[in-house]
């Protein structure tokens, strides 16, 4: 058995030397870029996912590089004015302008749609036809530090949702104790200071008053969004956030909540995953991290205390403008199958928009896997999309400096904040 | 015809003071062939590669450039301009930055060198230490400062709350009326250095009878500095000091780095907002940058040619 | 303006402080002022030795153990060779020509009279104030026309063209202070106008040209704004793009940042120590007056 391998190993390399001019002439090369450089777990998954297509597609080889999102949309943008971009391409869905620029091609036909969640298929379609692989999805939580909240005197209720009263006992409690309440950086994002806000607003105002409010329909004047900021403003008063929030950056917030100086609770979208569970000497969280996940608190007279957000983010997509359309088509349909979507849920214990199979799942993280599925069962009703994915220009430039910095920093009042929105954002 | 049997290379004004050769063989003409020889290299280098791509996006400050569809909107883009708020407040804290910031770095430039020429010990180690910032690029600049700066390990609040001015600790980057100093400060920090070196360079080169002549005078050191050695230096102060100001009028690397603008556009500079829009807003429209980078380089323009004129940099040709 | 009585007043200068009040005031200030310029840079070292875990327990204490295999992890796990070598390639190249076309342009236009002398000095200067985001798109696609993007000779091209004014500005200032004597005499002598650029001027300009050669150095081996958008390959990073993507990728490994900025800073603080001397006699011997 093994004389006949090592045979045909001889022979293959003799082919393959015989041939080996042809053969490099005949391979395409396609360029991928991806995110991820700083999270391992998906990086393997890209990885792993070309490596087995050039296994199978001799006639295709890949170039893919990792390269840190900013920049990446940098190159980007200025790569597909040119004709210049990578054939395939990472993107998220509040990228809409490389859709519109006709930048883009459509996948239908290309990948096998059926394996994509319609959620997700939706998020990236546009006149009747999809134009992103959905790889990465995520639900905003609220992760907690169960000994910490434990310490401080408070329960989490059965449900795993607290009313606005008890949160605010919660954050108050924190401060007397020493202890940051919520974890959270905005040095680097121009969006994590506003999840407890907006999620909450998603609460109070039922998904569709929340999606006219994200239209510029619904003036932050309204009532009850001036009660749902009034009572964060009172929690930012309190000292809810870190000191430092406006400087710290979104790897730091992670760090800040499992490990040094700790806080209570951390709303951030279920891609805390990916940093969190790198390996501790490397910024990752304790093996021995007591972690909950609970929802966010339900409003007074709130519209839909189950609701939730979800999204897309991380996409591939594929550049119009590409010369190697078959090899990069036959790639993107390579990653877009039940199998990978497991594989994707195993190894990264996050969302995807690719279909995956619940019942073969065997995660590493499997108590996180189930308590963060369990919390998503508990949702009854999900909306699609965070602020910036509705949001845009002048509007998206104020949320990120006002509601997502100035805002939970403590430097504006509810009044200066709901003008500035209106300012930018209200259509009348 | 003496003079010139003398050694050429040797930078001496010479007895001579008149043009020894008449009108018809001007020196200070040059056949076209010898001009296009110096300057053809460089004026091809600045037509193709600076001209040529400016010329480009003045054009575009006059279209919509969406995609690949491109439509003409005649000033639309420029009067746009005129009501956008954050551009104004991007203006404002650059000139800030750009008139204010300009005295710190040469101030501290020249105190430096006079320590240095003051004949302090180890001066060698000194000029080399105190020009090392100059040499680390801001992306490294920007990571050391953000960690001096931390809110709760930095290096600033640890010693402010050894020292028990625990209330002075501040989120330096993090809070609007703070973080454009602090910004400036890390740029000062990184340019003192050189403007050191320069100062140092000037004094050196001062005519040595007139210090001396100052000293039997028995001027005190103060002023020393204030009645002769400041005026004498003036053309180099002068020079330092637009050289630092158009800098800081471009200033981008660091402070993308360290607060991309923010917090409530606080640290906002028309550099970091010209590439906002171009790159970091849902859209490819390229006219509305291109109008602020136009209006930008004549605002640089004319502050450039009235900061010329009116400290009269031109002695310095004659000094 | 001779050596010795560059010499003078410096000795005179030290003979001038007596007062041993102000010496210690002015060792106190310069030493803080030390403390400042390259405190940073030492805790940056003892840094790069430690581990996350240790910094975060403690960020300012002496490393117990020294962790030099962060050293190794940094080189290995990233490219900083290729950065380094891509860095050197482009910037000295690019410093060499700059400094001489500069110079060639700027010794015209202190030199001759010529109808449109002064205009052509502004033009040349003028693109020293042009926001730099913005030619960014244009060179972008003329690079892409010429089959010239993506490539360190690209990137080059522009290198050079970003540092012509400042080169220009610098050396047509100290060229037009040379005494027009010596090229009346040169010229007497026989010497052709481009012999007298290469025999005369260049080397009597040499302080300012070494003043020219540093700045460009230094600013273009820092450069990071048009690296980013116009190198996409890793190959071809250059050293503070190689950084960031570096930090991007050890997000929250203060220790390991630490060592890979080091890597990154040593060879260039090492260099310096080594030629500072030379360096800054060039700049003493004033360019900038």
């Amino acid at each position: 058995m093994k004389k006949a391998r090592l045979g045909f190993a001889c022979a293959a390399l003799a082919f393959a030397l015989a041939l080996s001019g042809q053969a490099a002439a005949q391979s395409t090369q396609i360029t991928m870029w991806s995110n991820w450089p700083d999270e391992p777990a998906k990086r393997d998954w890209v990885s792993a996912r070309v490596s087995e297509f050039e296994a199978a597609n001799k006639q295709c080889t890949v170039k893919l590089n990792f390269i840190p999102k900013a920049d990446l949309y940098t190159q980007a943008k200025s790569a597909v004015r040119t004709g210049q971009a990578p054939d395939i391409f990472y993107m998220e869905p509040d990228q809409p302008e490389f859709l519109a620029g006709g930048y883009l091609d459509p996948l239908d036909g290309i990948v096998d749609l059926a394996n994509l969640e319609p959620w997700a298929k939706a998020a990236w379609t546009s006149r009747g036809k999809v134009f992103g692989l959905p790889v990465e999805a995520y639900t905003v939580e609220m992760y907690y530090n169960k000994d910490l909240v434990k310490q401080v005197g408070v329960t989490v209720p059965a449900s795993n949702q607290m009313s606005q009263a008890e949160f605010t006992e919660l954050v108050k409690k924190g401060v007397a104790s020493g202890i940051t309440p919520v974890a959270q950086g905005v040095g680097d994002r121009p969006f994590p200071g506003a999840f407890l806000l907006y999620e909450s607003l998603l609460r109070k105002l039922g998904p569709e008053d929340y999606g006219k409010l994200l239209e510029g329909k619904i003036s932050y004047s309204d009532k009850r969004i001036v009660d749902v900021m009034t009572w964060v403003k009172s929690l930012v008063d309190i000292g809810a956030y870190p000191k430092s929030i406006s400087t710290l950056k979104l790897g730091e917030s992670h760090f800040y909540f499992y490990q040094k100086p700790g806080a209570l609770v951390f709303p951030i979208p279920s891609w805390f995953s990916g940093r969190a569970f790198a390996p501790p000497a490397n910024g990752g969280m304790p093996a021995d991290f007591p972690l909950g996940i609970m929802h966010f608190p339900k409003m007074d007279e709130g519209k839909c205390p189950d609701c939730k957000t979800l999204a897309v983010a991380g996409s591939y997509v594929l550049f119009s403008g590409s010369k190697n359309k078959p090899c990069a088509g036959a790639l993107l349909k390579s990653m877009a199958t039940v199998e990978n979507g497991t594989k994707w849920m195993e190894q990264v214990s996050l969302q995807t928009g690719i279909r995956s199979d619940p019942a073969k799942i065997k995660s590493q993280r499997a108590d996180y896997f189930a308590e963060l599925t369990k919390r998503n069962q508990e949702a009854k009703t999900v909306f699609f999309g965070t602020p910036l994915f509705h949001y845009r220009g002048k509007c998206a430039d104020a949320f990120s400096q006002v509601m997502n910095s100035a805002f939970p920093t403590g430097l504006v009042s509810v009044k200066e904040a709901a003008d500035k929105m209106d300012a930018a954002c209200f259509k009348g | 015809m003496k003079e010139a049997s003398l050694p050429i290379v040797q930078e001496s004004s010479g007895p001579a003071g008149k043009n020894p050769v008449g009108p018809e063989m001007d020196p200070r003409r040059a056949s076209w062939p010898v001009l296009a020889f110096f300057l053809v290299p460089a004026l091809a280098i600045y037509f193709g590669l600076t001209a040529y791509p400016a010329f480009k996006t003045f054009i575009d400050s006059f279209f919509l450039i969406e995609g690949r569809e491109t439509s003409f909107v005649g000033f639309a883009h420029y009067r746009e301009l005129m009501h956008d708020g954050t551009f104004w407040v991007a203006v404002r804290n650059t000139m800030i930055w750009s008139f204010i910031a300009p005295i710190l770095d040469v101030a501290t430039g020249l105190l430096l060198a006079l320590a240095l020429y003051a004949g302090v010990p180890f001066a060698r180690f000194f000029r080399v230490a105190w020009f090392t910032p100059v040499l680390l690029s801001y992306v490294v600049v920007g990571i050391l400062w953000m960690w001096i700066y931390n809110y709760d390990w930095g290096v600033l609040n640890v010693a402010l709350r050894a020292v028990g001015l625990e209330h002075l600790a501040s989120s330096w980057l993090g809070d609007p009326n703070l973080a454009l100093g602090s910004v400036m400060i890390t740029h000062a920090w990184k340019w003192a250095g050189f403007n050191m070196v320069v100062c140092l360079a000037a004094i050196h080169s001062l005519p040595s009878e007139v210090l001396e002549a100052s000293e039997l005078d028995n001027c005190g050191w103060g002023a020393k500095l204030f009645h002769i050695i400041i005026p004498m230096l003036r053309p180099t102060l002068l020079n330092l000091y637009i050289l630092a100001f158009i800098g800081k009028m471009k200033v981008f690397d660091l402070v993308w780095i360290m607060t991309a603008g923010g917090p409530l556009w606080a640290t906002e500079t028309v550099s970091t907002y010209v590439y906002k829009r171009a790159f970091n807003w849902n859209t490819f429209d390229l006219g509305y940058p291109s109008a602020i980078a136009a209006v930008w380089f004549g605002v640089v323009c004319a502050a450039v040619l009235i900061l010329n004129r009116a400290f009269g940099t031109k002695e310095r040709l004659e000094y | 303006m001779s050596p010795p009585s560059m010499m003078g007043p410096r000795d005179r200068g030290a003979v001038q402080m007596p007062r041993l009040l102000g010496r210690a005031a002015l060792a106190a200030v310069i030493l803080a002022y030390t403390v400042y310029t390259i405190g940073p840079f030492l805790w940056l070292a003892t840094m790069s030795v430690r581990t996350t875990e240790e910094i975060s327990r403690d960020h300012y204490a002496w490393p117990k153990t020294f962790h030099w295999e962060q050293f190794h992890q940094a080189w290995v796990g990233s490219n900083f060779a290729t950065y380094f070598w891509n860095s050197a390639l482009v910037v000295v190249a690019a410093v060499m020509v700059v400094t001489l076309v500069g110079a060639a342009a700027a010794h015209a236009l202190a030199r001759y009279r010529f109808r449109g002398n002064r205009l052509v000095y502004a033009v040349l200067f003028s693109s020293i104030v042009f926001p730099p985001q913005i030619t960014l798109i244009s060179l972008y696609q003329i690079l892409v026309g010429y089959n010239l993007y993506n490539s360190l000779f690209g990137l080059t091209l522009v290198y050079i063209s970003l540092q012509l004014p400042l080169t220009v500005y610098l050396l047509e200032g100290f060229f037009s202070r040379i005494p027009q004597d010596l090229f009346d005499a040169a010229k007497i002598d026989g010497y052709g106008d481009i012999e007298i650029f290469f025999r005369i001027v260049l080397p009597i300009g040499m302080p300012a040209i070494s003043t020219a050669l540093i700045l460009n150095f230094i600013q273009l081996w820092n450069e990071f704004l048009f690296a980013v958008v116009l190198i996409t390959d890793p190959e071809k990073r250059t050293l503070p793009i190689g950084i960031r993507s570096f930090m991007g990728e050890n997000f929250q490994d203060i220790g390991m940042i630490a060592a890979g900025v080091m890597i990154s800073v040593v060879p260039v603080i090492l260099a310096y120590i080594f030629f500072s001397e030379k360096l800054i006699r060039g700049m003493t011997a004033g360019a900038v007056k």
